[in-house]
């Protein structure tokens, strides 16, 4: 990476200068705390920006201009991080030495970018009307939609009681009420407001120089009146108190989560001998949970683990016979136990830093992947390489991943339980 | 080595003696290596004739097969894959299967390992056993998603002898017919070098990667597929619906075209197919924004030309409403199209376009595998595609629309949300 270079204040363009891809990304992401109040307008925004712009004032027209520019692609760009969360647009489009003779994409792209950023059709102080409906409409269709993968419902809920009081309680795209209630007013003004109070963090892998990228970029900023900055410092999780829940809908298998809390996180501890404990217990065809419960036993089809990271929870999620919950809950618990008891072979260790290391490297090969490592790092707070990420994961200890188990306490479950039709 | 100076690619191209075709694109500066070991043997491909007796396996060998491979005599490889960094998977479609790895270092012994894992059966009673309890449980987790029933409902719907009616997985019924000695056969009818591919995208060994696959022995006897049966261009049926537990309701419409065939005619009918669905329905076109902006069709509409070996449609699929209408919509437009004609600027932004996608998917190592693979298979080398645009034209297109794109070619699939009470 060249050094971040600070274009306005709170405005950063991180640049990934990169030959071998034949095709480049830019990102711009708008950088918010995760609150109730913002997170329904963030999730539609980015899709009512791409609706249209006073240049290409419909979807047609978008889209013919990025077919023209060989099938690039804009989307909406609404991640979580943390307590923070992002709201922007994505760029990734074919690199200009692959384009016919004579013609660029790089240059025309990023103001198209901006174009629809920062241009949107909108009078009145309002977004056009129909624009913000229909895509009302898909947002709210994308939420509920959610309830045909049961298993990232059933890890929803989970997070949705533990995390009662915490920003990570809550669902990612907002409330299907909150998106409701929305507004072209209520929108057009919460835009105007992010754009002046945000800050915003621009990330380009790709062929060009960072000195060319910035030149492209920095005009688009040029006019834009800015104010005190939300904040976007990480927060400490709050949990609610722990509960058993149980949820019965009509599907074959049922879906056992369990949420679990721990204080090493990013900010504090031991956190690469968590990472290496959550893939030696949960992560993969080798760990624990996959080879005792699934393989061993045939207790279950799918069984995994996630360490959250930024806010210091371990969640654990299968798909099982819905008779079986209790067995299978047991033989979690028992497998995280010999983790905490340090029962963990060589083989297992090293399975688990392979796998973590092999995700690391792979982080380089891909444009999407070093724009998402790098853009996310920088929110989370860790700004680390790839590189300097795998060497503090080289040097954990099996003693060492037994003592972030330990540290590990079960806290609610959530059991999705199916009913034959 | 090949060159294709379009693509700024090179590849390395061996027949080997034992019969396996190897294919090595080199990449240079990469972390990552991939290595896909293939057999031109599929879902569909139950019936065979094999040393002069005909064969008809049970529904779902192919598939079963598959999960089996992965046991050795001395126990199951993905531990040892793990070990050694690399991640091994597997997938059964209709018509090829695939084993591969993805590793970052130790390579060369993840790539023995895949070799001798995909040539060794392994069949015990009691793990065939235990496998169709497996099997069984993803067999009720596919009956829960939509997506699955939606497109094997369209399939069964619209076909009355191609084996493409039967799902991938097959039945319960169908697995217990199963047993070591069915996989032992298939396993030798259709895992033999060559009737298989070896295709490695990474910066590695070439020399290693044909030394060790000449290792491999040739296939024993001779095998044959049997044809599929002639299949009529009509539909069986023209609708079919099924309530679930799902938000919205979904929707998959078919229209049955006549097989693609082999060779560089097959991916030419490919692409003119591809051209005609963005013609007539593609982001760009009047009749997507129409039926976006008349709330009939969401961001999650989309479709193509798929083809499967004995068998080709255009299909198209998304969440909505109004499915029937969005039917009528499309078979409405194809006159409107005839008579308007396809203008040529319009033709080469969409070609633009096409041809976009195509090179910015080859940074993907999965995507180029996983292409060079099933072209070979079809008797073409995919790196040869920018070449086939330039040929086609707006008749091409417009002939394939008129052709194909009738109501008796068509078929509706819908998942309909069940009722509350």
């Amino acid at each position: 990476m060249t050094e971040p270079l600070t274009l306005f204040p709170g405005i950063t363009l991180r640049c990934f200068p990169d030959h071998r891809f034949k095709h480049a990304c830019l990102s711009i992401g708008l950088v918010r705390p995760m609150c109730r109040e913002e997170a329904a307008l963030n999730a539609l925004l980015p899709a009512v920006l791409l609706r249209g712009c006073r240049a290409y004032p419909d979807m047609r027209a978008i889209t013919l201009k990025l077919d023209d520019l060989y099938g690039a692609g804009i989307g909406t760009l609404v991640r979580r991080v943390g307590s923070c969360q992002t709201t922007g647009l994505y760029a990734s489009f074919i690199e200009d030495r692959f384009a016919m003779a004579g013609d660029r994409i790089l240059e025309p792209l990023t103001a198209m970018l901006g174009q629809l950023l920062l241009e949107p059709v909108a009078e009145n102080g309002a977004f056009s009307r129909d624009f913000v409906e229909s895509e009302k409409k898909n947002l709210i269709a994308t939420i509920e939609a959610q309830l045909n993968d049961k298993r990232a419902y059933a890890q929803e809920q989970l997070l949705k009681h533990m995390c009662k009081g915490d920003s990570y309680g809550l669902p990612r795209l907002g409330t299907r009420e909150d998106v409701q209630a929305i507004t072209p007013e209520s929108l057009y003004a919460h835009y105007r407001s992010l754009l002046a109070t945000s800050r915003i963090d621009i990330c380009y892998v790709g062929s060009a120089p960072a000195g060319q990228v910035a030149a492209l970029v920095q005009p688009l900023f040029a006019g834009l009146s800015r104010e005190d900055l939300a904040q976007t410092a990480q927060l400490p999780l709050c949990t609610a108190e722990p509960a058993e829940l149980t949820e019965t809908m009509q599907v074959n298998q049922g879906k056992l989560c369990m949420g679990f809390t721990t204080p090493i996180t990013l900010q504090a501890g031991d956190h690469a001998a968590m990472r290496v404990m959550n893939v030696v217990l949960g992560g993969g065809m080798t760990s624990k949970l996959f080879v005792n419960i699934r393989e061993k036993n045939s207790l279950c089809y799918s069984i995994g683990s996630s360490y959250h990271s930024t806010r210091g929870l371990l969640t654990v999620s299968a798909g099982i016979d819905s008779h079986m919950d209790g067995a299978v809950r047991r033989q979690i618990l028992e497998q995280l136990d010999a983790c905490c008891r340090g029962d963990i072979t060589p083989q297992e260790l090293t399975a688990a830093k392979e796998a973590l290391r092999t995700g690391l490297q792979g982080v380089m090969d891909s444009p999407g992947a070093i724009e998402n490592y790098f853009a996310t790092g920088a929110i989370s707070g860790l700004e680390l390489t790839p590189a300097q990420e795998q060497q503090a994961l080289e040097q954990v200890t099996v003693e060492r991943v037994a003592a972030a188990a330990k540290t590990v306490k079960l806290h609610t479950v959530f059991f999705l339980k199916g009913v034959s039709q | 080595m090949k060159q294709y100076p379009r693509l700024s690619e090179q590849l390395l191209w061996r027949k080997l003696p034992n019969g396996l075709t190897v294919c090595i694109a080199p990449r240079p500066g990469f972390q990552k290596k991939l290595a896909y070991f293939v057999t031109d043997y599929g879902a569909i491909h139950t019936g065979y004739r094999l040393d002069g007796q005909t064969l008809r396996a049970p529904d779902g060998v192919a598939h079963f097969l598959e999960h089996k491979m992965f046991d050795l005599p001395r126990g199951e490889v993905s531990a040892e894959f793990a070990a050694l960094g690399a991640y091994p998977n597997a997938f059964t479609s209709y018509d090829i299967t695939a084993y591969y790895f993805s590793c970052t270092e130790n390579f060369q012994r993840s790539l023995r390992l895949l070799l001798e894992f995909v040539s060794t059966p392994w069949f015990t009673e009691q793990s065939v056993a235990k496998e169709q309890g497996i099997i069984g449980q993803e067999i009720d987790m596919t009956a829960d998603n939509a997506d699955s029933r939606v497109f094997e409902n369209l399939m069964a719907a619209m076909y009355e002898k191609h084996p493409i009616r039967t799902p991938i997985l097959g039945t319960r019924e169908s697995l217990a017919q199963i047993t070591p000695q069915v996989l032992t056969q298939c396993h030798r009818a259709f895992y033999r070098p060559e009737n298989m591919i070896l295709c490695v995208v990474g910066d590695v060994d070439a020399a290693f990667v044909l030394e060790e696959a000449a290792k491999l022995p040739a296939g024993q006897g001779a095998v044959e597929k049997l044809p599929f049966g002639e299949e009529a261009l009509t539909c069986v049926r023209s609708y079919v619906e099924q309530a679930m537990e799902i938000a919205m309701p979904t929707f998959q419409l078919g229209f049955k075209c006549a097989p693609t065939g082999k060779g560089e005619d097959a991916i030419r009918r490919e692409i003119i197919g591809d051209l005609a669905a963005e013609a007539l329905f593609g982001e760009s076109s009047g009749l997507y924004t129409r039926m976006y902006e008349e709330g009939l069709i969401d961001s999650s509409f989309g479709g193509g030309f798929e083809s499967v070996d004995g068998m080709s449609m255009l299909t198209a699929s998304g969440d909505s409403d109004h499915p029937l209408q969005v039917r009528d919509a499309i078979l409405a437009q194809v006159p409107v199209l005839l008579e308007q004609g396809l203008r040529e600027e319009d033709l080469l932004r969409m070609k633009r376009s096409s041809l976009g996608r195509r090179i910015r998917d080859l940074d993907s190592f999965d995507s180029v595998c996983f292409r060079l693979c099933a072209y070979h298979f079809s008797g073409f080398d995919y790196f040869r595609f920018p070449e086939l645009y330039e040929q086609i034209t707006a008749g091409d297109v417009l002939d394939f629309l008129r052709e194909n794109i009738r109501p008796e070619r068509c078929c509706l699939s819908v998942i309909k949300p069940v009722k509350e009470d």
